[in-house]
C-alpha cells in the first residue's frame, strides 16, 4: 500500500523541507533565492565527503552527511548573508539568485562534482527518514512561531523599523533566519542527493529555487504547516492528473499553472489560512504579578534622563533643528508644541535614536545618541510612538503588545524546544504584562483582533500599549491626539497624567494646544527648528514670542486678531479638563490666524 | 572589432527586454515574472507570422509589438490588478506571474510543441557591410537600429507626453496621483502593455539574430534580465541600455577568453559586486526610507 506511493510521499516530504527554507526567511519579511546554491553546495560536499554507506552502515552514513551538508548550508548563509542583510526585497532576492547561479556554474566546472554528468550518490533515503526529518523541521518552526523569538521575526516582516523601536536588534535576527534557511535547504540538499542517485549542478538551478519560493508561498508563508500544505498540493497535483488519465504534454504544466493562480489570487494566505488560527489568550487574572519578567531599573525623580546641548539636524542646507539644548528629568511630562515643520518630529528622531544628529551631542538614559543603534537605546529605557501609527497590521492587538514586551520578557524558543516549564511561565508572564497594558488603555476586549482591522483612535491607544509594554524609563508619544475628538483626548490625557503619577518621564508632541498645557509640568515651543520658550504651562502660554510663532505677530495683522487669538490660547491653560481647545495652527504651515479662532473672538 | 560588433547586438537585444522588466518596476514597484514568457512567445508567434503568414521578416514586426501589448494588458488584468490592494502584492505578484507565465508557455507546447523552430530558409537578405574589417548583416543592423528605436521613442514617451507625466506621477506616488486626477488603473494597464510589447519585440529580434526559438529561451534570458536591471538600476530606463550593453560584451568576451561554461559567473559576479558597492546600481536613485 504504502510502497506504491513511496516516490511521491517521500518527494512531499523532500519538497516540504526545501519550501521550510524558504519559510525561514519570508517569516521574517525577506525574499532570498540563494536556498538553491545552499542546496546545491551541502549536497555536493556531504556526498563527497562523507563516509560510504557500505562501509559505515546506511543511517551513519546519511548522518554524517546530513550535519556535513547542514553546516556547510549554514556557513553559506553566513559569508552571503553578511555583505547582503542590509538588502531589501527584490534586491536580495536578486543578489541571493547571483549567489546560487555562481555556486551552480562552478560546481559545474569542477573535477569533483562530475560537472554536467553529475554524482553518483547511493539511495539511502527511505519514506520514513524523509518524514522524520520533515517532522523535526516542522517541530522546529511550529515551536518558533510563539517564541519571543518567533514573535521578533514576524514584527520584523511586518515593519522593520516599529520593530527596532521595540528593542530588536534587527540585522542579528535576519542574520539568524537567514542561517535557518541556509541549514535547512542543506538539509533537503543532502537528502534529495542520497535519493535521486545522481545529482547533477544543474538540479539546483533558478527553476529550482523559484519552485522552492513557490510552494513555501502556496502553502502560506506566516503559519508553520504552509510549506507541507503547499509542497502536498505541488506533489499530488500533477499525480491526480495522471490517475485520472489527463495526457501528458502541455495540459498537465497549463492545469497546475492555473491551479497556482487561483491559490494565489483567491486564498491570500495560502493553503494554511484554511486553517483558523487561535489567539492565545493568558490564563489567569492580570494581576501586577511581574515574576519571569526581566526587571527594569529607573532613574530616581529629579535624576536627568534627555540630556541635549547644542542638537542639530541639517538636511541639505536646510536647518530641521537648530542648537537646541534641553534638559528632561525623572518623572517630568514634557509638552513640545511649534507650528507645522518645527522640527518637532526630528528632535524626537534623534532623541530615540532614529536620526543621527549633525551637530551638538544628545545622552538618553546614559547612552550617547548618534551611532548608537535603535534597539540599544530602546534597551536603554526608551519607548515610543510613531506620528503615522506603525503597528504590525497582521499580528492581532495582544501579539502588538506581546511584541513590545521584547525588552522585559525573556527568550522562549530553545527551552520550547524541549517543552520546559519555565518557558511556559516566562511566556503566561509575558502575555500577563501584554494584557495589562492593553488593559491600562482600554483595549482588553479587542485583544484578540488584528491591528489592522482597529478603529483609527484605537489603533494610537494600541500604539501607547505596545509602547508601555517594555516598561520604559522615557515614554515618546507623536501626536497621540491625533484624530482623537475632544473626549478622547480628555481620556488621553488622563492616561498620561496616570502613567505620569507612576513615575514614568514622558515627553510628547501634540497639537492639541489645550491638551497639552493641562497634560503637562512643562512645557517646550520649538519655532523653526529652535527651541524659543521653555517653561511651566502658564507661562509659556503668555509668552509673547509662543504668540507671534503660532498666531503671527500683532504688528503684521492689521486688524490685531493675532493678539485676541493669543489670549484665547493662553485662556485655555485654566479651561475645565474637558473643554479642550483645539489648536491647530498653520495648518499649511502658514502663520495665519486659524479660522476657527477667528470665529471665537 | 567583430567581438565588440557581436557585443553589441546582443546587447541592444537584452536591453530591450530589461527595458520593459525593469519599466514595470520602476513605474509599479512590482516584478512581473511573465515577461520572459512573452518574450518567448512572441518569438514563436513572429516565425509563425513568417512561416504561415507569408509576411516578411519586417512585417511581423509591428505585428508582434501589438500581440505582445494584448498580453501585456492580459498580465496585467488576470495576475497584477486582483492582488493590487494586498499586504503582500509583492510576493503574491511574483507568484501569480509565474503561475501565467507557465501557462503560457504550455500554451505554447500546446501550438508548437516541444521542439526548437527556425525561420524559414530564405527570410534573411544577404546583405552584409564591412565595417572596420568586421563582418555586420543587414539583419544586425536593423536588430540595433529597431532596438535603439524603440528606447529613444519610450524615452521621449516617459518624459516628454502626457502619458508619461501620468506614468512619473504613479511612480512617485500613486495615491496623490490618483487625487490629482490620473487615471491609475489605466496608466497601469498601459505601462504593462508597453512593457510587454518591447519584451515582444526583443523576443521575435533575439530568434531572428540566433534563428531559433526554444520554450526555454525566456527562462534563459530572464537571470540575465534581472541581472541588467540591477546593474543599471532598478527602474532606470538608460541604466536598463548601458547595462544589456555591458552584459552583451562582457557576455562576448567572456566567451572569447575566459570559456561559454563561465559566462554566467562573470554576469553575476559584476552583479554581485555592484549589489555590495552601489545597491541602487549605477543609474538608480536611492529611495529615502521614511520614519
Amino acid at each position: 500500500m504504502l510502497g506504491q506511493y513511496a516516490t511521491t510521499l517521500t518527494f512531499i516530504a523532500l519538497g516540504a523541507i526545501f519550501a521550510y527554507s524558504f519559510y525561514a526567511v519570508l517569516i521574517a519579511g525577506q525574499l532570498s533565492l540563494g536556498q538553491a546554491g545552499f542546496a546545491a553546495l551541502a549536497a555536493f560536499s556531504g556526498a563527497y565527503l562523507a563516509p560510504a554507506p557500505a562501509d559505515v552502515g546506511d543511517v551513519p552514513s546519511l548522518l554524517i552527511a546530513v550535519a556535513i551538508g547542514m553546516s556547510v548550508g549554514a556557513l553559506g548563509a553566513v559569508v552571503l548573508g553578511l555583505p547582503t542583510m542590509h538588502l531589501r526585497g527584490v534586491f536580495l532576492a536578486i543578489a541571493t539568485l547571483g549567489f546560487a547561479e555562481a555556486v551552480r556554474v562552478v560546481l559545474l566546472n569542477q573535477e569533483w562534482t562530475g560537472g554536467a554528468q553529475g554524482l553518483g550518490v547511493p539511495r539511502v533515503l527511505t519514506v520514513g527518514m524523509a518524514w522524520t526529518a520533515l517532522a523535526l523541521v516542522a517541530y522546529w518552526f511550529w515551536r518558533m512561531g510563539r517564541s519571543r523569538y518567533g514573535r521578533a521575526l514576524e514584527a520584523i516582516r511586518e515593519d522593520e523599523l516599529a520593530a527596532r523601536s521595540m528593542g530588536i536588534d534587527v540585522g542579528r535576527h535576519r542574520l539568524s533566519a537567514f542561517i535557518t534557511a541556509g541549514a535547512v535547504a542543506g538539509l533537503y540538499g543532502v537528502l534529495y542527493a542520497y535519493y535521486v542517485r545522481l545529482i547533477a549542478p544543474n538540479d539546483f538551478d533558478f527553476v529550482a529555487a523559484v519552485e522552492g519560493l513557490v510552494t513555501a508561498v502556496v502553502g502560506g508563508s506566516t503559519m508553520f504547516l504552509g510549506p507541507l500544505l503547499g509542497s502536498g498540493f505541488q506533489t499530488i497535483v500533477p499525480e491526480i492528473q495522471r490517475a485520472v488519465g489527463v495526457e501528458a504534454g502541455w495540459i498537465r504544466p497549463f492545469l497546475a499553472s492555473l491551479l497556482l493562480l487561483v491559490v494565489i489570487l483567491f486564498l491570500p494566505g495560502g493553503l494554511a489560512s484554511l486553517i483558523p488560527r487561535r489567539t492565545r489568550m493568558p490564563s489567569g487574572p492580570a494581576d501586577d504579578d511581574a515574576t519571569g519578567l526581566a526587571g527594569r531599573r529607573h532613574p530616581e525623580a529629579g535624576q536627568p534622563v534627555v540630556t541635549l546641548s547644542g542638537l542639530g539636524k541639517e538636511y541639505g542646507g536646510v536647518h530641521a533643528v537648530r542648537g537646541v539644548d534641553l534638559e528632561i528629568r525623572a518623572g517630568e511630562v514634557v509638552g513640545l508644541i511649534g507650528p507645522n515643520g518645527a522640527g518637532k518630529t526630528t528632535l524626537v528622531n534623534m532623541i530615540s535614536g532614529l536620526v543621527p544628529p549633525s551637530s551638538g551631542s544628545a545622552t538618553v538614559l546614559g547612552t550617547t545618541v548618534g551611532s548608537t543603534p535603535v534597539h540599544r537605546i530602546a534597551a536603554a529605557g526608551v519607548s515610543r510612538t510613531f506620528q503615522h501609527s506603525k503597528l504590525f497590521n497582521r499580528l492581532s492587538a495582544l501579539e502588538n503588545v506581546l511584541v513590545g514586551a521584547h525588552l522585559v520578557s525573556r527568550p522562549t524558543f530553545l527551552r520550547r524546544l524541549f517543552w520546559l516549564p519555565s518557558a511556559r511561565r516566562d511566556e503566561q508572564a509575558a502575555l500577563r504584562q501584554a494584557a495589562r497594558c492593553l488593559e491600562r488603555v482600554g483595549l482588553s476586549e479587542l485583544a484578540a483582533n488584528r491591528a489592522e482591522s482597529l478603529s483609527y483612535g484605537d489603533q494610537r491607544r494600541l500604539e501607547i500599549a505596545r509602547a508601555l509594554a517594555s516598561d520604559p524609563s522615557l515614554l515618546i508619544l507623536d501626536e497621540p491626539a491625533a484624530g482623537m475628538n475632544h473626549v478622547e483626548a480628555a481620556r488621553l490625557s488622563e492616561l498620561i497624567r496616570s502613567l505620569a503619577r507612576d513615575g514614568l518621564t514622558i515627553l510628547f508632541i501634540e497639537h492639541n494646544v489645550g491638551m497639552v498645557l493641562q497634560t503637562c509640568t512643562r512645557v517646550v515651543v520649538l519655532n523653526f527648528g529652535e527651541v524659543i520658550a521653555s517653561g511651566v504651562p502658564d507661562e509659556v502660554a503668555a509668552d509673547p514670542a509662543v504668540i507671534e510663532a503660532y498666531l503671527g505677530s500683532a504688528e503684521e495683522d492689521a486688524d490685531g486678531t493675532g493678539a485676541r487669538a493669543g489670549a484665547t490660547a493662553a485662556g485655555a491653560g485654566d479651561a475645565p479638563p474637558d473643554a479642550v481647545a483645539n489648536l491647530r495652527p498653520g495648518a499649511s504651515g502658514t502663520l495665519d490666524t486659524p479660522d476657527a479662532t477667528r470665529d471665537a473672538t | 572589432m567583430q567581438q565588440l560588433l557581436n557585443g553589441i547586438f546582443i546587447g541592444s537585444i537584452y536591453a530591450l527586454f530589461a527595458i520593459g522588466f525593469t519599466l514595470v518596476f520602476g513605474i509599479l514597484d512590482r516584478l512581473n515574472l511573465a515577461h520572459p514568457a512573452v518574450f518567448a512567445a512572441s518569438a514563436f508567434v513572429g516565425i509563425e507570422l513568417v512561416e504561415r503568414g507569408g509576411l516578411s521578416l519586417w512585417a511581423a514586426l509591428p505585428v508582434v509589438f501589438v500581440f505582445g501589448a494584448v498580453l501585456g494588458l492580459v498580465i496585467e488584468r488576470v495576475a497584477f490588478r486582483p492582488l493590487k490592494n494586498r499586504a503582500d502584492a509583492h510576493f503574491a505578484g511574483l507568484i501569480s506571474s509565474i503561475a501565467l507565465a507557465g501557462m503560457l508557455i504550455a500554451v505554447l507546447q500546446w501550438r508548437y510543441g516541444p521542439d526548437t523552430r527556425r525561420f524559414p530558409p530564405g527570410s534573411f537578405p544577404d546583405t552584409r557591410f564591412e565595417v572596420f574589417g568586421a563582418q555586420v548583416t543587414l539583419v544586425q543592423v536593423v536588430i540595433l537600429a529597431v532596438s535603439l528605436a524603440l528606447m529613444v521613442g519610450l524615452t521621449y514617451m516617459v518624459t516628454r507626453t502626457r502619458l508619461g507625466r501620468g506614468m512619473r506621477a504613479v511612480a512617485e506616488n500613486p495615491t496623490a496621483a490618483r487625487v490629482l486626477g490620473v487615471n491609475v488603473d489605466r496608466v497601469t494597464a498601459v505601462t504593462f502593455a508597453i512593457s510587454s510589447a518591447l519584451g515582444a519585440v526583443a523576443g521575435v529580434l533575439f530568434a531572428i539574430n540566433v534563428n531559433t526559438a526554444q520554450l526555454g529561451m525566456g527562462a534563459a534570458i530572464e537571470l540575465k534580465g534581472l541581472a541588467v536591471i540591477i546593474v543599471g538600476g532598478m527602474g532606470s530606463l538608460p541604466g536598463a541600455l548601458i547595462g544589456g550593453l555591458l552584459l552583451g560584451l562582457a557576455e562576448v568576451f567572456a566567451v572569447q577568453h575566459i570559456g561559454s561554461s563561465w559566462v554566467n559567473v562573470i554576469a553575476f559576479g559584476l552583479l554581485f559586486v555592484i549589489l555590495l558597492l552601489r545597491p541602487q546600481g549605477l543609474l538608480g536613485a536611492r529611495k529615502v526610507r521614511e520614519v
